[in-house]
Parts: C-alpha cells; structure tokens; sequence
C-alpha cells in the first residue's frame, strides 16, 4: 500500500507557534491577504450593526455617520474582504497546484500593498466627505455610486492593475510548473471574474443602462464566477482536509461549471424585471433564474455518493466544520431564498425590501463567508508548523462556538428580515400600491419594526461570534506539538468491503 | 405584461414563498433520499425519496396556483419538474463513472506529470 507523505507538513518544521519562513512564497502573500480580509470582515459587522441600529433609532449619528455611509462600508467592505479572501486562497494554494514556486513573488507583493493602501483611502474618503453633489469629479474621486462596488474611478484602475498583476502570478506559475482540471477552470474563471468588473465601470446617466450593467458585475459575480472560484477551492479544500481523489473532484468541477454557467448566466434577467429592460427579460429571466438551485441541489446526490463510498479521514475539524456550513449555506442561502422571490410574479412585491436583504445576508455569509473562514483555518494550521488539528485539541469549545454563534446569528438575522420583508411586501406592495405613503406605513407597522429589533439582537449574536473566531484564529495551535493527521480516503463499496487505499 | 397575466392577491403572496421554498427543500430530500437508497442498495428509501418528489410536485402545483400562472410560465413550471426528476439520476450516473475503483492512480490528472497530493513515496 502506497502510503501517503504529505509535503505539506514536513516533519523538521518547528510547530505550535508561527512560522512564516517555512511558508511557501504564495502562502506568504496568502496570509497578509488572509489577515487585511479578519480586518475588513470586522469592519463590515461593525457598519452593519451601526446601520442596524439607526433602523431602530433614526436620530442615530444622524449627521455625523449617516445611514447611506455605514450601508455603504458595511456592504463594500464585505465585498473586498472576500475578494482579498478569495485572492489569498489561490495564493495559498497555486505552489501546491501547480508543483513550482510562485511566479513575480516581489511584484505580488507590492500589489498587495498598493491595493491596501488603495482601500484604506477609498474608505477614509467614504467616511470624510459624507455628502456633496454628484458629478464627473466625485466618480472619479469619491464614490461611483453603484452598490457594491462604490469605489471611485481613480481605484478602479488601481484594482484593474492589481488583478492583473495578481492573473500574471497565477497564469505564469501554472504555465511554469504544470496544469490542472482545477487551474485551468480557475484561471478561465478569473479571466471571467476580472473581466466582468470593467463592466461596473462603464458610466451612463441613462439609469437603466447603468443598472444593466452594473449587475453584470454583481450577479455575474455571485451566481456565476464566484460560485465556480469557490468550486475551485473547495475541489482543492476537499482534497487538501479529506483526502478526496483528484479525477473525481475534477470532473465534478466540470459539470458544476457547466450547470451552473447554463443557468446562472441568463438568470441575470431575474434583475432586469423591472428597472426599464425591455419585456422580454421576464421570461428570460423566469425561465433561467428558476433553474438555478437544481445545480445546488444535484450536489447533495454527489455529497452522498463521496461520503458513502469513501472512508474520510479528516485533518482539519475547523475547516471541515466551516465547508460543510459553506455546502448548506449555499444551498439555503442561494438555492431556497433566492428561488422564493425569483419569479417575476413575487417579485413584483418583494423587489428591495428587507426579503431581498434577508436573501442578501443568507447567501452572502452562506456562501461566501463561510467557504473564505474554512480557508483561514487551513492556513493557520500550516502557519503554525502543520499542527495536529483534529478532535480534542485544546480550547475547541472556541471554534465550535464561534460557528455556532456566527451561524444562529446569521440565520437569527435572516428569519427577523424575512418577516419585515413579507410585512413590507404586504402592505407597502400589496395595500398600497408601492406609494410614498405605504412606504412609511410598512417601515411604522409592527411586525415590520419587531423583526428589525430581532435583527439588531441577532446581529449582536453575529458579532459574539465573530470575536470568537477573531481569537480562535489568533490562538489556535498554539504550542501545539503533535502533527497534523494525514488526511486519507479509503474506498469501500457497499459500507463494508474495503476495495482500495486512496492515497491523499 | 401579457407574459404575466394578473398580479398575485395579497394573500397569496405568503403562500407561494413557502411554495417556492418547498419546491428547492423537497428537490434536496428527494436527491439526499435517491442517493442513499442507491448507495446502499435500499429500496424501500426509493419509495421516501419519490415520494419527496410527489412532495415537490405538489409544492411546484400550489406555486402554479398561489401565481395563477398559464401559458409560457406552466412551461417553466414543467421544465423545472423535469429538471428536478433528472438531475439525481443524471449526477448519480457520473457519479458513478468516474469513481471506477479500477482507475489506476497516477493516471487522474489530465498532464502526465505526477502530482504531490498524489502518491509520494
Ligand atoms: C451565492 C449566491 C447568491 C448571492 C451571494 C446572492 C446575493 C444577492 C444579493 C446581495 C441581492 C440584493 C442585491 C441588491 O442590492 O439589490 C440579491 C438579489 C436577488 N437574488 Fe440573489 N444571490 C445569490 C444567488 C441567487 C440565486 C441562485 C437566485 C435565484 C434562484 C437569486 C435570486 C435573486 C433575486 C431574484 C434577486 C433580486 C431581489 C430584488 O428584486 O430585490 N439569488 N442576491
Ligand atoms: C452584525 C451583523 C449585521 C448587521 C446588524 C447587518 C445590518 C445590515 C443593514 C442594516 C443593512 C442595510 C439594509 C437596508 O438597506 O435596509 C445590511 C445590508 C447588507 N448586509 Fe448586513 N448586517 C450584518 C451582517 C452581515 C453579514 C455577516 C453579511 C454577509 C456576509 C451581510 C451582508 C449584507 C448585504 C449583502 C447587504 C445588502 C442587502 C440588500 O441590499 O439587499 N451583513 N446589513
Ligand atoms: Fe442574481
């Protein structure tokens, strides 16, 4: 039996405290993006919790921290920390892939700093220059105003400069060293990722054609790209904590790709619905956007299958815990909340009310927060020297409660949106016809402001957790000295006959 | 819109969420159920996952309802009961062509070059 030595935790690697020497090139630059994302992740809840709460007190920092500026941080600041995330995962682990050292290592890092000192004056602008007309100049200089992705021109560029960059050290370390399943999808992802962003650049006074582009980037981002990036993480993640054969994660990739892309592209229309696009997107966009969870929901069949015919042996209980949080979330948060309000027929009454931001926060934290947390926990268990972290390491109760906490508050959260979101579907839609009037009358009634009190006390649930995690991550294996398990697979047929050892 | 017939009654609006979100619960259970009983060859769960998937027809019908949909959306409708009844069987099928236990290692990856997460002696 071939038995497996895994490179990756050499056993001459001094372990329990961090060793950034023994880190690969890409893991280097991995863990300085890894670190700016706990940062930015931070700062989203500490926005989200200030806007939160001045749903329940208007007079909140009115003036002085307006409620338009702390949405503003708290939802781009979610979009940067997953992206610095994503970008520190596939530096994390494009060595690994592709057998050879990191292609332009000094530039990559240079664009790491050039691109934080880009976000740090983007938001200090955000914070400084509150209010003030909105013209060419301010696009250029302060905000471009599509949700998001408000960013101002100047660092649109400089991001368009960083990401290439970023493609050139992924594409020339792949073309050095050797191709994959999983780099080839990734590297044509990332071509697709980039690429879409230049189309949230694209300036129209004409509303509706800045709305139709301007979802290019965030549905093409989410629902598409994104989802196959994370694909490629999670092939990596599985094969990486689980010990999960390669062809087989591979030619799953593949068929995600093609589901996913089949029905995610053209279910861009489910925003087109009623934002001046011609007619036809309603059907398009029905059609497209109904099929969308089936991809979500052929994986279970393929979850199963893995689970049952091989024997896992897991390495990592963290971030095994956090991929399998990603594979629900993902599923709920994507899947059953997005098709709920998918058909133009509801969404007629839900279109931006809080059921959509209740769809928001599920998804995005299912999805995307999770799968980028299963990434942190991989690299710290490297960081600190490859340590042993699988059951009973010290102080779990940490780990385990911070995904506890951080996904009842999530899911707290979601429901509490949910129900202001059907009262405001009710009577500010479906009574009163989408007046000015009924909008206040919904944002007054009383189930409306219950779930918004809910929220905020669920929010607080989110923010418990989140400081665990803060400190799970900072203290975890920590004088650790035993190693980290070697993860394995073993196939078996029927639960019983062991057919073949699956070396990892 | 003609595609879209008459708006939905308030009422309903409640209804045809839970609908929906029935639809996408029943399509998981029915593909959680179908795989099990494959893997381990019960056939008695067979008859649970599609029975989900009744469960899921019908949730896809009080949909068709709460909407008052004709024409092109019962079209949808029929598509994406097709696609739900399909896809476990299709996913199950690859599933099982690419997991041949008979595949060699070394031969997975699409280069010839041997890969570290692979056999290391
Ligand atoms: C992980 C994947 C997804 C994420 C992160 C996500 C996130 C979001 C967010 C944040 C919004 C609000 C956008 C805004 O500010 O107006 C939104 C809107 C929407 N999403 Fe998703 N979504 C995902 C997948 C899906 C899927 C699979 C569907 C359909 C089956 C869907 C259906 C919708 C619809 C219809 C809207 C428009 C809501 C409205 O009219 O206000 N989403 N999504
Ligand atoms: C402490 C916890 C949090 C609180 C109190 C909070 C609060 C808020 C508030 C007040 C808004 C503005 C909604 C509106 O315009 O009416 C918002 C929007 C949003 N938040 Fe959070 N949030 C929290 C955590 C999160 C997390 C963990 C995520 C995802 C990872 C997230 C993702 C979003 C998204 C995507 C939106 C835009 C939704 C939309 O426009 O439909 N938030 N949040
Ligand atoms: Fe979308």
């Amino acid at each position: 039996m071939a038995h497996a030595v895994d490179t990756t935790f050499p056993d001459t690697i001094p372990r329990g405290k961090l060793n950034t020497r023994d880190l690969n090139a890409g893991q280097r630059l991995a863990v300085k993006y890894f670190s700016v994302a706990m940062l930015l992740f931070i700062a989203q809840i500490l926005f989200g919790l200030l806007a939160g709460l001045q749903y329940l007190w208007p007079d909140f920092l009115y003036n002085k921290l307006d409620f338009n500026v702390n949405r503003m941080v708290h939802i781009n600041a979610m979009i940067i920390w997953m992206l610095y995330g994503f970008i520190g995962s596939i530096y994390w682990l494009v060595e690994d892939e592709a057998g050879t050292e990191l292609v332009g290592a000094k530039l990559g890092n240079l664009a790491f700093w050039v691109l934080t000192a880009a976000v740090t004056v983007v938001v200090a602008v955000f914070l400084l220059v509150q209010t003030g007309p909105g013209e060419h100049q301010s696009i250029w200089l302060i905000n471009e105003g599509r949700e998001y992705i408000e960013a101002p021109r100047w660092a649109d560029f400089g991001i368009v400069a960083v990401v290439l960059v970023f493609f050139y050290n992924t594409a020339a370390t792949f073309m050095k060293g050797r191709w994959s399943g999983i780099s080839g999808v990734l590297v044509l992802d990332l071509i697709a990722l980039a690429g879409l962003y230049l189309a949230g650049m694209f300036y129209s006074s004409n509303i509706s054609m800045d709305q139709h582009w301007w979802w290019w980037v965030i549905h093409l981002w989410v629902e598409a790209t994104w989802e196959v990036l994370v694909g490629c993480i999670m092939a990596w993640g599985l094969i990486k904590t689980l010990g999960a054969r390669r062809k087989i994660v591979t030619t799953w990739l593949y068929i995600e790709v093609a589901l996913m892309f089949g029905s995610g592209i053209l279910g861009l229309g489910h925003h087109y619905f009623w934002i001046g696009t011609p007619e036809y997107w309603l059907s398009i966009g029905g059609f497209f956007s109904a099929l969308e969870p089936i991809p979500l929901v052929a994986m279970v069949v393929h979850a199963v299958y893995d689970s049952g015919v091989h024997r896992f042996k897991n390495s990592n209980h963290p971030a095994l815990a956090w991929l399998i949080a990603h594979a629900f979330g993902n599923f709920f948060g994507a899947g059953v909340w997005g098709f709920m309000h998918t058909l133009p027929q509801i969404n007629l009454y839900t279109h931006g009310t809080q059921w959509t931001a209740s769809h928001g926060h599920l998804a995005f934290f299912g999805a995307y927060a999770t799968i980028n947390i299963a990434m942190f926990y991989i690299a710290i268990q490297k960081w600190r020297g490859g340590v042993f972290m699988g059951s009973g390491i010290p102080h779990a109760w940490r780990w385990k409660w911070a995904l506890a906490l951080l996904n009842i508050g999530v899911l707290g959260m979601t429901m509490a949106l949910l129900i202001s979101g059907y009262e405001q579907s009710f009577v500010e839609r479906a009574l009163h016809g989408s007046t000015w009037a009924g909008y206040f009358e919904a944002q007054r009634s009383d189930w409306f402001v219950q779930g918004m009190v809910w929220r905020q006390i669920f929010g607080y649930v989110t923010a418990a957790g989140l400081v665990l995690l803060v400190w799970d991550l900072i203290t975890i294996g920590k004088g650790e000295t035993r190693p980290a398990e070697e993860p394995t697979a073993t196939t078996v047929i029927n639960s019983n006959e062991t057919l073949q050892p699956s070396s990892a | 819109m003609s595609m879209m017939t008459e708006p939905v009654e308030a009422q309903q609006i409640m209804l045809a969420a839970m609908a929906g979100a029935m639809v996408v619960l029943f399509g998981a259970v029915y593909a959680f159920l179908f795989a099990w009983s494959k893997l381990h060859k019960r056939p008695v769960i067979m008859l649970a996952a599609y029975l989900s998937y009744l469960c899921l027809a019908a949730a896809t019908v009080a949909l068709a309802f709460a909407l008052h949909l004709s024409g092109f959306w019962l079209i949808v409708v029929f598509v994406m009961l097709v696609g739900y009844l399909l896809a476990p069987h299709a996913i199950w099928h690859l599933c099982e062509g690419t997991h041949e236990p008979s595949t060699p290692h070394g031969t997975d990856e699409i280069t010839s070059q041997p890969i570290p997460l692979e056999i290391k002696q």
